[in-house]
Formats: C-alpha cells, structure tokens, sequence
C-alpha cells in the first residue's frame, strides 16, 4: 500500500473535511471529550491527515512526553496501514515536530517565542498545529481571541486543541458546546464532542463550518482503535 | 558455593558517566571485605579504583570495560557487573543488561536524570531488568534527590519513589531516614562502617511521616495484604512493605529510590539491603532460549541445576594466560573437566578452569551453577555464543549489536608494530562486536570502525600500551556503505587468450536489493553450464566486488547475486578465470541497478537552558539534522534530533560557543539512510579525485 491509498482510505475523510488542509483555508477546530476518552488519538489522525498530504504539523503536547507523543503516530499509523511497512513513512515523519511543555511551564507567549524561532530562523514551517493539553479553565477568551491571531501571522492553516469537559460540569454554551470552552465557542470554526454510548463511541459534529456533514451529524468511533468508522 | 538461588543476586550498575558507579563499587567491595582499603577513582594514593584495572581506565577516570566481581553481603552472594557510562561503549552495558537479573541505576543528585540516563534506562526497558535508583552524590553542592526522583517519573516514566529521605544534604549531609523502618540511620567510623540508628530528629519526624504515607498507599497496590493493614489504620510490620516494594519493583512496576554519596561513605550499606530485599534473584526472573532441534521453538529455562546446562557466554577477554571467557549459566552446572559444546558451532570443548572474578584478579573454583556468573579459561569462542550439554541443544536468543558507524586508518610505522597490531586487532574484535577491522585492497591500509570517536581513541590506546604497536593514525571518517535500489541483469564473458594456457569463464544473472542481511549468493545454475568446482568461484568474485562500490568506495551492502546461466572451457576455464567473470559481470550491473550511498544516523539528544532552544535547533538544522521533538521542563529543555553523523565532527566545539557552554549532548547510532544527492555527488567527485591521483 502505497501513501497516496493511505490517503484515500483515511477515515478522517468521513467528516468530509479533504479540502482543509490542503487549500489554505485557516480554521480553528475543538475536540472535546472527558478524561481518557480517545481526545489525542483524534488529534493525531488530523495530524496525520495534513502529513501525508505534505502539510508540517508541529504537535504541542503539554503534560505527556515525547515518546509518548510519538507513540500515538505510531499506533494511529500502524492502525490505518494495517501493519503494513510503507517506504515513505520515514519520509511522511519529516513532517511533524513534537514539542513538549510540563503543564506549569506552558503559556501561550512561550509558545509564541518557540514557533517564532523555528519560523524566522526557517527551521521548520508548520501549517498545521496541534495543541494537546491547553487549559482552557485558566485561560480566557481574550487570549485566545489573540492566539487565533497569531495563527494567522504565522502563516498557520489549521489549528486543533484537545480539551477535557467533566460530567459535573453542566454548563453548555448556545450552540451546544459544553464547559470548559462554552464561552470561547464562537473562535472554533469547528467542535467535536466525543461521546460513549453504551459499548459504542461517538463523535458529534456539535459545530462545522467547512464541514461537508452537517452539524449535529454524529460519526462512530471504533472503541479499540479510535479511529473514525468509515461507514 | 551457595546452592540456593533465592540467596544469589545477579546485578548491574549502570548510569551516566561520571555520576560514581565506580566509586560505588569501590565502596561496595569495601562493606562486603572483598577489599581492605578505600582507593578513589582519581585518588592521590595513584592506585585508582579497583573495578577499573586497565591503566587506561585509571588514567582517564572513566570505565572502559565491564568488570566482573563477586562479593557476599550477609548471606547472599552477589555478582557484580560494573558497566562503562559512556555512549560509545554502549555493547559493554547491553551485554551486561543480557545477562543480569537486576539493576542499579546510579544517578547524580546534581546533574539528575541525563541523556545517557535514559539511553541506559532503555536498554533495561528492552531486557525488562527490574531496577533500584540509587540517587548519588547527596554531599554535592547543588544535590536535589527530590528533583532526581521526579525527574525518574517524568522522564523515564519509571513509578518511582523515595524509601529514605536525607538528613541534611550537600555539605550538611549526615544520614538518611528510613521510610520503612521509620528510624535515622547514621553512618560513623572512619570509613562509615559503623551503623548508628536512631529516632527520627524531630525536625523532620512529620514530613517523614507524610513521606510515608504517601509511599504506603503507592505500594499497597502492590499487595492485599498490605492494603488491608493500611486501610485499617494499625501498625504495619516492614516485612509487609518490603514484600510490596518487592513486587513491584520485579513485575517493572516499582522503582524504589535511595539516596547517599558513595565518596561520603553514606548509605551504601542500606543500598545493599535494598539489594538484597528488592531485587530479583534468578529464580524470579523469566529467562528464554530457542530449541534448535524444535524449529528454533521458545522455551523458558529451568534455574534448576539438575536439568541439561544452558550457559551463555557474554563478554570475552584475552589476558595473561588466555582468552577468558564470562558466562552466565542458565540451568544445569558445570565442573571442572566437563565436555560442553558450543551450540553455533557445534563443536565439543572440556571445561579447563572456572574461575570467579573480582575485577583483575581472580579465585578458582571447582563448579558453577544456575544463576552464576563466572569465567572459563582457555575456551574459543565468540561473544554471544551458548554453550550446552549434549542433550539439549539451544541458543539464547540474540543480543542487539549496534553497526559500526565511523572508521579511521591505522597505519603501523615498522614491521614489529605491524605484527603486534595484528594481534591486538585479532584480541579486540574477538572481544567487542562493535569494533570492526579491515584492510582496504586498494590502498594497502588497514582500517578500524566503531561507535566513536572515543571508542576508537581507547582501541589505539590500548595498541600502544598493551601491544607496545605504534601506529599513525588517519582522520576519522564516516562509515558510508553503498546498497542498489533495483534489480540489474548481467550477462559477462571473461576471456583473456595471451599465449600460454587462456582464461575463459561466463557468468550471467542478476542482483537485486536484500532487505536483510549484507550480501547473498544465490546459484540457480542446471545443466552444469559452470561446472560446480567454480561456482564457489564465482561468489568469491562477487564478495571482492561488494568489498567496494563505484561511488565512493564504500562497502556495499544489502545485496543478492543470482547466477542462472553462464559458460566454461574445458581447458581455459579457471577458478581465477571465474572470479574475474563474477567481478566483471558485478562491474556491469552495478551502476544499472541505481546504487545509492547510506550514511550513518544518530539519534542526538542536546539537553540546555532553554533560552538557548532557538540557537540549538538552528544548529541542528544547519547540520542536516531532522528534529523529532523538544522538552520544556521549566528553565530547562532537552532537543530531541535525527543528525548525519558526517555533520556531527565538531560539534561539541559548536555547541559550547552557541550556549556559553551551559548545553551538552550525547548521541548514539539510529540508522543508515540514503545520503541526499546533493553529498553523494561530492561525495562521488571526491572519490573520482583521490583515485585519479593514486
């Protein structure tokens, strides 16, 4: 199997969003789920997704470390190709930089301060972001109003954030997206909810602008694999 | 000899350079009078260490090999394998990880868990060698055990906790307290040798006791029994907690921490209960051989000394007296005249003597058992070998040894140097697989590859002082290999009529790219179209040919020849006229087969302030270097990159000047990949060049 079938097979596919990564459209995208419910292996599959379309990734991962970080590649990768060695799998890793912050040493200027290095010094040049980890409880809706800002400066066509939502909490914005980020709903262009559904897992598009799925769509999760269903 | 099992420990020590394994060792030694007298690394009295017995290894301060060494402390026997720290001789750790059962992890109070730290943790992640950390050098200024202790769960993502806590640290360090004991201990007498204990100091005797609670409730989940005791709230007696701490720390989900400064005397003695208590013995541990009888089939030895003997040998060394040889038994024993045979190569040897090391010197004994560690003298064979009786016959499997990546030429300056080099080249790569030797055909040189700059400069060391070889020596260079990408035909006549008898031969086949392995022939000739005498012939002539590619001289590797037809003369036909076919038919398909040239890979780990993370990854970048990611813990980070290794020369130089000299790095062979075309087009002018002027 080649990477150009892997691309077609990909079940990211399924939220008919081919067209995001590629063509230059600047999108911020939310996905959102309880504690150790899948969050990071969906952040990978978009990941992957610009990756083998020849898109960087710079994945920030805040509290977990790099191996482990690489590790969700590895699984989510060896999962699609179905074990499977592909030769241009070392070349597809040219593209995605991980980089680590403990949980007390993120904030939002340091990351700035870090892409700015990489991008003026024509390190590494990402167009897509992933931010693992981002608290959003201690962060409000100013500064991310200013870190979409800074997305767009930096050249950045898409960026994805992780966030953890609680049972108890039940506060929920107008549009259905639930605490911790229902007050910055708005800067999302889209928001997806994982939830479990007796043995099933499911993904609900909650919001999508450049969707080809409607909102309110929701898309089924392999509960081994965590990887979108492709029916 | 001690017969039973639960009373033998099979142990390694193993960190980064210079965080004081050997200063441990020493004092280890000391506590278990193997020695009578303290001798430090770098000591005044000039005598050095006594795990460090090679001249070399006294005068650099650093451990070159692993020395083996027995001691007994209270009624368990203990082996000892002191490992090098340095990157470079990364083989030594990994073949004392092979064969050990349990492992200390020596780490600097100062400097925490460093690159090599978690190269070294990795390595026993890979030989699932349960481990303590034993937290070093508590009297240095600077010295945090906490920060070291978090650093073990950050980082080596080890579940690890303190057992002590110290009393006073740098300057002030006096003694630690015992979590699980709850008392003080301190260590008086002119070398700590007298064990003090007392109450906690008041001071601290709450934060101890939140220390312990914390400690409980992480090990209960390790036992029931332990669970219910704490649950209920009533005394626990230490046996409860010990056999937690033990569970875990087997089943590799445990890491107890203990702290001391081994210069200081402190602490050791309590290091060695945790030896004793925590780690496994051989009988706890699951080892495994492949039945070569059964299609190579998985099977877990026995321990049991009356079942066939299984004994890998793991380290060679040739002294005074012959090659001795280290080895671990498995199940069975061997005496003293025994007949064992070597399972690779299937050949019977008697069992000369046995000896137990202790660093140089050595004791004889009469018998070895399962879970030992002893050396055999007099017996040929390589490192990794098993050795069997003849009922059974296995292999241990096989240990990861790393390729080659840079090479030097060693030039001998008479005849008398030439011959002793022989014999030390013959002795090091018999001893080390890393360490490779060669001569090259065309410029007559012999040449040395391995893991480093370091690791060659030791070799040269040791050719000059143990062989009294002087040698010059060439700039080091990048072990380059050549390997082709697609499958070529060839059809080729060797003819040569010039009066007298001629020479006729005519290969034809194809190559095509191996994926495992350096070089195969493969002969699918019927009919007898080149007579059998001269197929060997043929396959000589293709291994000369792949000792050198066209591009850039380097060795090809990961090559298959086919032969599947071809010609001879019932006069002229030669094994030479053969051998030049095959070179003739290689030279032909060679370049159609689209070569391409590989150069080593190294994973570089550069660890600094990070203020500097800017400058460090633009270094990297300048190199050809690929980031694969960064760690920010604080003030602190830690630049994870894939670097050519040719890009690397200099870099320490570069490094200190880009970082005030706060940063540092290590780094350690990853893979070999096709160099971009851009260096193989110079590479290739270069080589055109140095053939063009001889």
């Amino acid at each position: 199997m080649g990477d150009s079938s892997m691309k077609v097979n990909n079940p990211i596919r399924a939220l008919g969003l081919d067209n995001t990564a590629g063509e230059g459209l600047q999108s911020m995208g939310l996905v959102i789920a309880r504690a150790g419910l899948g969050k990071t292996a969906i952040l990978v599959q978009f990941a992957l997704d610009c990756m083998l379309l020849g898109n960087k990734v710079l994945h920030v991962s805040i509290g977990q470390s790099v191996d482990k970080t690489r590790k969700w590649y590895d699984d989510i990768l060896s999962m699609l190709t179905d074990g499977e060695k592909i030769e241009s799998i070392p070349e597809i890793m040219r593209n995605r930089m991980i980089m680590t912050f403990k949980e007390s040493a993120f904030t939002r200027a340091k990351l700035e301060e870090r892409l700015d290095d990489l991008v003026k010094q024509d390190i590494y040049k990402p167009t897509c972001l992933i931010i693992d980890g981002y608290d959003f409880e201690h962060n409000d809706y100013a500064s991310m109003e200013e870190l979409r800002g800074f997305m767009g400066q930096r050249g950045l066509k898409m960026i994805w954030f992780s966030a953890v939502s609680h049972r108890e909490d039940k506060r929920v914005s107008a549009n259905g997206v639930p605490a911790p980020c229902h007050e910055v709903d708005d800067l999302f262009d889209i928001v997806l909810f994982i939830k479990p559904e007796g043995e099933a897992m499911k993904l609900d598009i909650i919001k999508c602008d450049d969707c080809a799925v409607h909102p309110g769509t929701s898309l089924g999760l392999d509960p081994a694999t965590m990887l979108i269903q492709k029916n | 000899m001690n017969k039973d099992l639960t009373k033998v420990r099979n142990i390694g020590i193993s960190a980064h350079i210079d965080s004081g394994k050997t200063t441990l060792t020493e004092r280890i030694l000391f506590y278990t009078n193997r020695i009578h007298a303290i001798h430090e690394v770098r000591g005044k009295d000039g005598v050095g260490a006594k795990m460090d017995s090679m001249e070399l290894e006294k005068e650099r301060g650093i451990t070159i090999q692993s020395a083996a060494t027995f001691c007994s402390w209270k009624d368990i026997d203990i082996n000892i394998i002191d490992t090098p720290g340095h990157v470079d001789f990364t083989v030594e750790v990994e073949r004392a990880l092979r064969v050990l059962d349990g492992a200390i992890l020596v780490l600097c109070s100062v400097g925490g868990v460093q690159s090599q730290s978690i190269t070294v943790n990795r390595q026993m992640t890979r030989y699932r060698v349960p481990r303590i950390a034993f937290v070093n050098k508590c009297d240095r200024t600077g010295a945090n055990p906490e920060r070291v202790t978090r650093q073990l769960r950050e980082k080596l993502n080890l579940n690890a906790h303190m057992l002590q806590m110290p009393i006073g640290l740098e300057g002030d360090l006096t003694g630690m307290v015992d979590l699980v004991k709850m008392q003080a201990v301190y260590f008086d007498g002119e070398n700590g040798e007298k064990l003090r204990y007392e109450a906690i100091p008041a001071a601290m005797a709450a934060e101890a006791e939140e220390r312990r609670q914390a400690l409980l409730e992480e090990v209960s989940m390790f036992s029931d029994e332990l669970m219910e005791v704490v649950l209920e709230g009533g005394d626990i007696d230490p046996a409860l907690i010990y056999d937690a701490v033990r569970r875990g720390t087997i089943n590799l989900e445990f890491t107890p921490v203990f702290v001391g400064s081994a210069y200081k005397n402190k602490g050791i003695q309590l290091l060695l209960d945790a030896v004793e208590a925590f780690l496994p013995c051989p009988i706890d541990v699951e080892n495994t051989a492949l039945d070569l009888k059964n299609n190579e089939a998985e099977f877990k030895v026995t321990n049991n000394p009356a079942d066939p003997l299984v004994m890998l040998a793991f380290k060679l060394e040739d002294g005074r007296y012959g090659q001795l040889t280290y080895v671990r038994t498995y199940q069975g024993q061997v005496r003293k005249g025994d007949t064992i045979y070597n399972s690779r190569t299937g050949k019977k040897v008697k069992v000369g003597r046995l000896v137990r090391m202790h660093a140089d010197e050595m004791e004889e004994i009469e018998e070895c058992g399962s879970g030992d560690i002893v050396a055999l003298f007099g017996i040929d064979c390589a490192s990794g070998d098993t050795f069997t009786s003849d009922q059974i016959s296995c292999s241990m499997s096989s240990m990861h040894i790393p390729e080659p990546v840079i090479s030097l030429a060693v030039i001998p300056v008479d005849n008398k140097a030439q011959i002793n080099m022989s014999k030390a080249l013959n002795r090091f790569t018999k001893e080390d697989p890393t360490f490779k030797t060669f001569v090259d055909h065309e410029t007559g040189e012999t040449i040395i590859s391995g893991m480093g700059e370091l690791h060659l400069e030791v070799y040269i060391e040791r050719m000059k002082r143990e062989y009294k070889a002087e040698v010059e020596v060439g700039a080091p260079q990048v072990a380059y290999r050549e390997t082709i990408t697609n499958r070529a035909d060839f059809n080729y006549t060797h003819k040569k009529q010039t009066g007298g008898s001629g020479q006729f031969g005519r290969v034809a086949g194809y190559i095509e790219p191996l994926e495992e392995g350096e070089y195969e022939f493969v002969d699918k000739i019927v009919g007898g179209v080149i007579p059998r005498e001269f197929i060997p012939s043929c396959d000589k002539g293709f291994r000369k040919s792949v000792e050198k590619g066209a591009l850039c001289g380097a060795a090809i590797t990961g090559v298959r020849c086919v032969i599947n037809d071809g010609a001879f003369h019932a006069v002229d036909s030669s094994d030479i006229a053969f051998q030049l076919a095959a070179i003739g038919a290689f030279k032909d398909a060679y370049m159609k087969a689209k070569p391409v040239i590989m150069e080593p890979i190294m994973k570089v780990a550069v660890e600094g302030p990070s203020e500097f993370q800017g400058a460090v990854m633009g270094s990297i970048n300048q190199r050809r270097g690929m980031i694969i990611g960064s760690m920010e813990e604080g003030n602190y980070t830690v630049v994870e990159a894939e670097v050519p290794l040719s890009e690397m020369f200099g870099y320490s130089t570069t490094l200190r000047s880009l970082t005030q000299g706060k940063a540092e790095f290590t780094m350690e062979f990853a893979t070999f990949k096709p160099v971009p075309r851009g260096v193989s087009e110079e590479l290739v002018k270069k080589y055109q060049e140095e053939k063009k002027n001889g």
